[in-house]
């Protein structure tokens, strides 16, 4: 009799968070997957019909549409290695500091606090050729850089990203840094180990849940990259910096065919869950280990 | 007796009163075919467009005072927004119960796909009942344009055909082919200053200068209805356009788009530019960005006197709540006299007759006399549905092979096959 009352009181607990998530989450996705299985185009009034799968295999015979998941995938490797490494160094420097931490860390954590899309209009104009401060420097010394040229372009798009989300690996990072018990340094100290042996046998390990949560937050927020590509590259040059989310953008709004634009969205979701999957693993395991 | 002379009498009155209905309802007609005798105060509504924000939209603002004082219960509410907005702006308007805008502007690529979905509605009967009018009088390929399955969707608000402009005080000789133009940007650069500043940028930009290009070596886009880009003139279009890319454009400018050239020009960093006709007089303005170069820029048609087209278009929503305000609107900024004013006021041309009217050439009219010859032989870059689609897909094949990605031959045959099957889903 308990149990069934505390039952329904959960039920009913829970049924606020059920309708808003049926609603703003259930509804669209729901409604995305029947797009999915159309030829729906936003031009094509009153002409739409169920094709079933032909999207999914239309999605998985463009060759765009697997170059874009390179982009995207080299994008988020990079950017999210560089961000971790440079993050943990950042983090370790803080974690020291003893005077002005608070300002020091107000102004680090300054650009997260920016829109991606803002970060992106600026980055397009520093580097501009023309107006843009970096190259204007650089030919002072007679040196040229085309930042968003063949070959060159996806690699800005990353370092633009690191110096806009390595603050976030910082905060993770230093919070797990300072939430380390302090006894096994201590005793490494005692027993004459090295910073680099610390570092490695001690600080690393211990901090391993952290750094899980930390990269797969950040990657599966690097996976959404869109906004600098918009707003500097639109994807090129050629199709060098086409990510995913740019294409799917394209797809579906610019060239106005919604019902391949679902499929590809669908095919990307299957990806990141699964991604996901593998990471929380990862997370729960390390957890367990420790 | 009496009262037979009273009925012929009666029946005299009546005939004469009948004859003179029927000769003042016939004067009235003559009358009204001559002189437009329509009451503009009995149209009202609010008309409510969305338009980008550039000079254009401006002097039309400028002109609303007039139009009000001709149609005093008709208010235009102009919402301007950058053109990255605009497109899905209006879908979403045009596909909404309760409409934004009622009236539109569209750019040449979109007038195809938003005709054939019903978004915008054919504007043959109220051109057809609008005294005075002259539709032919609008330039052949900017009527083209408007039109889809032998209906008119849209008339022409102004044109952004392109030409070459250049460096009167460097540049003696107007180049007439493609070679000369080539040679010409290749003695102009030296070490401060390209002979050309080029737009290479992906997608559309990439595809708009390269047209201009495959005209110049007497090539053509469709052929047969369908786009035939794998021809000798296209590849020795494409192969130019990447010589001089490498020999005369400024350095690292493959992203370069029509802000980052026209920059250049006016900063005399390079010397000549394929850009928008109206670009002119910006350039020779002499409180503008050109500073004391202004005034040494003039205007040429491309080599081979054919260019690449682009205009934009008024078009009435389906869903308008006042198409009828939105009509008088447009029949007035787009008639004979309102295109005067408009060009007066600096408005890019679209109609023949501006051309010979002495207040709106006034300024220069060895200008308007080029803009005249441009007008006359220009083409848009598509053609049909889907067009925005297939000018980024062409744009990018080009753009790969301007930056080495792709050869020359490839990214030709890639661009045809992909405008080809864009066009024919």
């Amino acid at each position: 009799m308990y149990e069934g009352v505390q039952m329904s009181l959960r039920l009913r607990l829970m049924l606020p968070l059920v309708v808003v998530f049926s609603a703003s989450v259930g509804y669209p996705l729901l409604h995305a997957f029947y797009l999915s299985l159309t030829n729906y185009k936003i031009t094509s009034r009153g002409d739409t019909k169920i094709v079933w799968l032909q999207q999914y295999i239309a999605t998985l015979q463009d060759p765009n549409y697997w170059s874009s998941l390179r982009v995207t995938a080299v994008f988020v490797i990079l950017a999210v290695f560089i961000e971790f490494w440079l993050g943990l160094f950042v983090a370790l420097a803080l974690q020291k500091q003893r005077k002005i931490k608070d300002l020091t860390r107000s102004f680090l954590l300054a650009p997260m606090f920016v829109t991606p899309i803002a970060i992106g209009l600026m980055f397009r104009f520093i580097l501009n050729q023309q107006l843009g401060v970096i190259p204007t420097f650089l030919a002072k010394f007679g040196l040229a850089y085309d930042f968003f040229g063949p070959g060159k372009a996806l690699f800005t798009i990353v370092l633009i990203d690191v110096w806009q989300w390595t603050p976030f690996m910082v905060l993770l990072l230093l919070a797990g840094l300072e939430g380390l018990s302090k006894s096994p340094f201590e005793a490494a100290k005692i027993d004459g180990a090295s910073a680099l042996f610390t570092f490695r046998k001690i600080t690393l390990p211990m901090l391993m849940p952290v750094i899980s949560v930390a990269i797969l937050i950040r990657s599966l927020d690097a996976m959404k990259i869109f906004e600098y590509v918009f707003a500097i590259t639109r994807g090129g040059p050629a199709i060098e910096t086409m990510t995913i989310q740019y294409y799917t953008y394209q797809t579906g709004i610019q060239f106005y065919r919604l019902g391949l634009a679902s499929a590809m969205s669908y095919l990307m979701l299957i990806i990141v869950m699964i991604i996901a999957v593998i990471l929380f693993r990862r997370v729960e395991a390390t957890r367990k280990n420790q | 007796m009496k009262g037979v002379k009273v009925k012929k009498i009666s029946k005299v009155v009546r005939l004469i009163a009948a004859t003179t209905a029927v000769a003042v309802v016939l004067v009235g007609c003559t009358s009204s075919s001559e002189e437009p005798a329509t009451d503009t105060t009995a149209t009202s509504g609010t008309v409510r467009v969305l338009m980008e924000g550039v000079p254009d939209t401006d002097i039309v603002s400028g002109l609303l005072a007039e139009f009000n004082a001709e149609y005093p219960n008709v208010k235009i509410e102009i919402e301007t927004a950058s053109y990255d907005q605009m497109r899905d702006k209006y879908v979403a308007s045009f596909t909404a119960a309760e409409p934004t805008y009622d009236l539109a502007i569209l750019d040449n690529p979109w007038v195809g796909d938003f005709a054939k979905a019903g978004f915008v509605k054919p504007l043959d009967n109220l051109i057809a009942s609008t005294n005075g009018y002259d539709y032919e009088d609008f330039t052949a390929p900017l009527r083209a344009i408007g039109e889809a399955d032998g209906q008119i969707y849209g008339v022409p608000f102004y044109n952004y055909a392109l030409g070459l402009i250049y460096r009167s005080d460097l540049v003696s000789v107007e180049p007439t082919t493609l070679d000369e133009l080539a040679a010409t940007a290749k003695s102009l650069t030296t070490a401060g200053r390209a002979g050309i500043a080029m737009q290479p940028q992906k997608g559309y930009k990439a595809f708009e200068e390269w047209g201009n290009y495959l005209f110049a070596a007497g090539g053509t886009l469709y052929t047969d209805g369908k786009v035939k880009l794998t021809t000798p003139e296209a590849r020795k279009a494409l192969q130019t356009y990447i010589a001089m890319y490498k020999s005369s454009a400024p350095k690292n400018s493959l992203n370069w788009g029509f802000d980052d050239a026209l920059r250049s020009v006016s900063s005399d960093k390079s010397v000549m530019m394929v850009s928008y006709n109206w670009m002119l007089p910006t350039l020779n303005n002499p409180e503008g960005d050109s500073g004391a170069l202004a005034g040494k820029f003039k205007l040429a048609t491309m080599p081979g006197g054919k260019q690449v087209l682009g205009s934009w278009h008024w078009a009435i929503p389906s869903n308008s709540s006042a198409s009828d305000a939105a009509w008088a609107f447009v029949s007035w900024i787009s008639s004979k006299a309102g295109e005067v004013k408009r060009v007066t006021a600096g408005g890019a041309p679209t109609r023949t007759s501006v051309f010979n009217d002495p207040t709106a050439t006034a300024k220069d009219p060895n200008y308007f006399t080029t803009i005249s010859k441009i007008l006359s032989n220009a083409e848009p870059l598509c053609q049909g549905s889907n067009c925005d689609e297939m000018i980024n897909a062409v744009g990018t094949e080009l753009n790969a092979a301007f930056a080495g990605k792709k050869s020359v031959d490839d990214a030709l045959r890639a661009a045809e096959d992909q405008a080809n099957k864009i066009q024919a889903d």
